[in-house]
């Protein structure tokens, strides 16, 4: 392995990462290059370190006390790294386009797997590494205090360790749904494009479950010994090996710190087999079976769209199939609604109701602020076909009204089932639901209108991020005043929780006509001049 | 006349990408738009469609402003850009179909024409495959065929020969001058292959630095540069004032 090469090519990844996120900016300049990472690293750790060392300095709790609470807490910080980078490396490398990907240019250089996989690697640790330093910056004041430095220092070694071997497995993910994703090849028919969706959308949300700690720990709390367990499956060995030396069994750490580092290396090794058998270098031909020109779109045009908008919204469902970059929007419901399956319990009927209200909503938001700027470059073709601006918007709401309705109905229908709703209710829930997704679909065509981004990047971001969070924090902010007085007079049916409700739908209108007034008026802005 | 560009300005911030650009397109003439890189060629072609909104100046289309009806003014155009932004993730056929869609095409009339450019651009059997799996090559006979599928009456065509295998190319060449001049069709087409243009366009308009420098026959503007037995290249380089380059090429050789 030529380190150098490593060093090299894995700096260019940090820098492509970095870069891929803005546009406009100098790529050369501070904020485009790799080192900043390490400042926000270092700005992280103080940051943390301050807050602790205050609430360390002002606190009654003694030394005994603090090093409990680092014995406790330092075991865990391991599988945080690993958790961290995995759910974020499978949520976001996984799903960049594959041309972007960062590693086209390892299939003609002369880069052998195992340099590409540890460059790689060393790429995604680097990237995701803030999240560590936070727990590292709060963790020592607490541990200096306390007297068990030591203990943080094997913490943090093997954090980072972690976090390294966190990005290995999503090198190995990669490799593998690279296969998974040329599954069509020469197949014919589209039900090989829902097999590709179900896969990658099980693997996103399997990383996403495994790693929330809700059911890491409902997991281990049914096995009778978790110690055996910890001591079987190596991603525990690192928590194992902090645990021990904190318990005076120095050898017995030592010995799974050196097994972790050595399963690391294993893991190294096997990424590298996986990417050489395989990884897929050229966008592999996928064919459909033959379709003949259709005639028409027999539910969209029993909505009323012309052929022109038929024609856009089928265009854009087949995209949330076919686009592995729409894939992490798709399984964010999904995993919030198995989360509600697994904490229903806790939140009873009304956070249930509001819990789907808002996975409704925010699906619907989600969707709509990302239609416009995921056209990307092709807006330039859309814009000269002979369609006006109010068509396209007919047609992106429909194209988010559609997947967004559909699963505001599953949710109140699923949560129904989960509480035993009456006819009634179920009528109440699946109308406050639909309500809240249709405002919120307006409402994220308002800046989806306004603030697409359509540069091609490696994580497509649709919208530029301010407006993102504008989007986000103001449509919160209308679901919630929608649903919660929905949602009661649903659940709680009274002469005043009644009135609460039509005041509900009164603002549900007059938000959803505010939205459709702006969403039309800056579709007909984005109509006038190309925007790029 | 199909097409008329008179005074026609545009600028991006302080650059100005247009200068006063005026030239026509008559119907059944293919009229090639050359220039250097950046000389504001796309900018122009972005203007006619209506993708972007010139400061000064007017775009007439068969007589009628193209702000006037967008719609209708798109609805006569076919238009070819210089990097066509596909989307990839549906199948060639499925592309063309949507394309026919959006210009209202009967499903008789799109099978036939469809077929008929699938099979003239030898894509036929790569119909049922997406997109992202195509070179460029056939991305671009994609483009093509979205551009002229509605049998447009004027077209607009950045390019279009970019990535083109010679049979195609020549299939290409040979339809344009077929519809100009049998169909009447207008066509302003853009290319940086002096050869092509020399060997299909009835005129050329020379663009530099957003401003026409010289428009009218090849043989024209052979006289009109003193240039009288030398090819359009020779009379492009002095036209854009690019002048003698052998010093360039020694110094790259070394």
């Amino acid at each position: 392995m030529n380190f150098h090469r490593v060093r090299r090519l894995s700096s260019t990844l940090v820098a492509s990462q970095l870069r891929s996120g803005r546009s406009g900016s100098n790529p050369r300049g501070f904020f485009g290059r790799a080192v900043v990472i390490a400042l926000a690293d270092v700005a992280l750790f103080l940051v943390a370190f301050g807050g602790a060392e205050a609430v360390v300095r002002t606190s009654s709790l003694t030394s005994a006390q603090l090093a409990l609470l680092v014995d406790t807490t330092a075991p865990l910080l391991p599988l945080v790294a690993v958790a961290a980078v995995l759910v974020a490396g499978v949520m976001f490398e996984l799903t960049a386009t594959v041309k972007f990907s960062g590693s086209d240019a390892a299939n003609w250089l002369p880069i052998t797997p195992s340099e590409y996989v540890a460059a790689s690697s060393s790429a995604i640790a680097y990237t995701y590494s803030p999240a560590i330093a936070l727990f590292l910056g709060a963790l020592l004041p607490l541990a200096w205090a306390a007297g068990v430095v030591p203990t943080y220092a094997l913490a943090a070694a093997l954090s980072a360790l972690a976090l390294f071997e966190g990005a290995v497995l999503v090198e190995m993910v990669r490799a593998t749904t690279q296969r998974a994703t040329a599954l069509g090849s020469g197949r014919r028919g589209s039900a090989t494009f829902v097999l590709r969706a179900v896969l990658l959308i099980v693997l996103i949300l399997a990383f996403n479950l495994a790693f929330n700690p809700v059911f890491l720990l409902g997991f281990l709390q049914q096995f009778s010994s978790v110690s055996i367990l910890t001591a079987l499956v190596p991603v525990f060995w690192s928590t194992r090996a902090i645990s021990e030396w904190v318990g005076g069994a120095t050898y017995v750490g030592a010995a799974f710190a050196l097994g972790q580092a050595a399963f690391v290396g294993m893991l190294v090794y096997l990424a590298g087999e996986l990417r050489v058998r395989f990884w897929v270098p050229a966008p592999t031909e996928v064919r459909l079976s033959a379709p003949s020109p259709q005639r028409g779109h027999p539910i969209l045009d029993a909505l009323g769209l012309s052929r022109p908008e038929a024609a856009l919204v089928s265009k854009d469902l087949r995209g949330f199939v076919r686009r592995r970059e729409m894939l992490p929007t798709l399984v964010v419901p999904i995993v919030l609604v198995v989360l509600l399956f697994v904490e229903g319990g806790t939140i009873g009927r009304f956070g249930s109701v509001l819990w789907v209200g808002w996975v409704a909503g925010f699906f619907a938001l989600l969707l709509a602020v990302t239609s416009i700027g995921q056209e990307r470059r092709s807006l330039q073709s859309l814009l000269a076909f002979p369609i006006t601006a109010r068509a396209v918007l007919r047609a992106k709401a429909t194209s988010v009204l559609f997947p967004s309705l559909l699963g505001a109905v599953a949710m109140a229908l699923t949560v129904g089932a989960l509480f035993g709703f009456s006819p009634l209710e179920y009528f109440g829930l699946v109308l406050a639901n639909g309500a809240g997704a249709v405002v919120l679909a307006l409402w994220g065509l308002v800046f989806a209108a306004r603030f697409s981004d359509f540069q091609d990047r490696p994580r497509p971001q649709y919208l530029r991020p301010g407006a993102m969070l504008a989007a986000m924090g103001s449509g919160m902010v209308i679901l919630f005043a929608i649903l919660l007085p929905a949602s009661y007079a649903v659940l709680v049916p009274s002469p005043s929780t009644v009135v609460l409700g039509l005041e509900a739908a009164l603002l549900a209108v007059a938000v959803g006509a505010l939205a459709l007034y702006w969403a039309r008026t800056g579709f007909d802005r984005l109509f006038r001049e190309l925007p790029f | 006349m199909a097409l008329e560009v008179d005074g026609v300005c545009k600028s991006y911030g302080a650059v100005r990408a247009l200068s006063n650009v005026g030239f026509s397109v008559p119907r059944g003439e293919i009229v090639g738009l050359l220039g250097p890189n950046g000389a504001g060629k796309s900018t122009m072609m972005k203007s006619i469609l209506g993708l972007l909104r010139p400061e000064a100046g007017r775009i007439l289309l068969f007589g009628q402003d193209v702000l006037t009806d967008p719609v209708a003014a798109k609805r006569q155009i076919g238009y070819v850009p210089e990097s066509p932004a596909l989307y990839e993730f549906l199948t060639g056929g499925e592309y063309l179909d949507f394309v026919a869609d959006m210009y209202g095409l009967d499903v008789a009339t799109r099978r036939e024409r469809i077929a008929q450019f699938l099979s003239g651009l030898e894509l036929l059997g790569h119909e049922n495959s997406l997109i992202s799996g195509y070179s460029q090559g056939m991305k671009q006979k994609v483009a093509l065929i979205a551009g002229l599928v509605h049998r447009p009456r004027l077209l607009v065509l950045d390019e279009p020969l970019n990535g083109l295998d010679p049979r195609s190319a020549r299939v290409t060449k040979d339809l344009l001058r077929n519809l100009a001049s049998h169909e009447g069709v207008g066509v302003l087409f853009s290319t940086h292959v002096l050869e092509i243009a020399e060997a299909i366009c009835d005129r050329v308009v020379i663009l530099n630095r957003g401003a026409v420098v010289a428009s009218g026959t090849v043989a024209t503007l052979r006289e009109r540069a003193g240039l009288g037995g030398s090819g359009l290249e020779e009379v492009f380089l002095a036209l854009t004032g690019t002048g003698d380059l052998s010093d360039v090429v020694a110094a790259l050789s070394h």
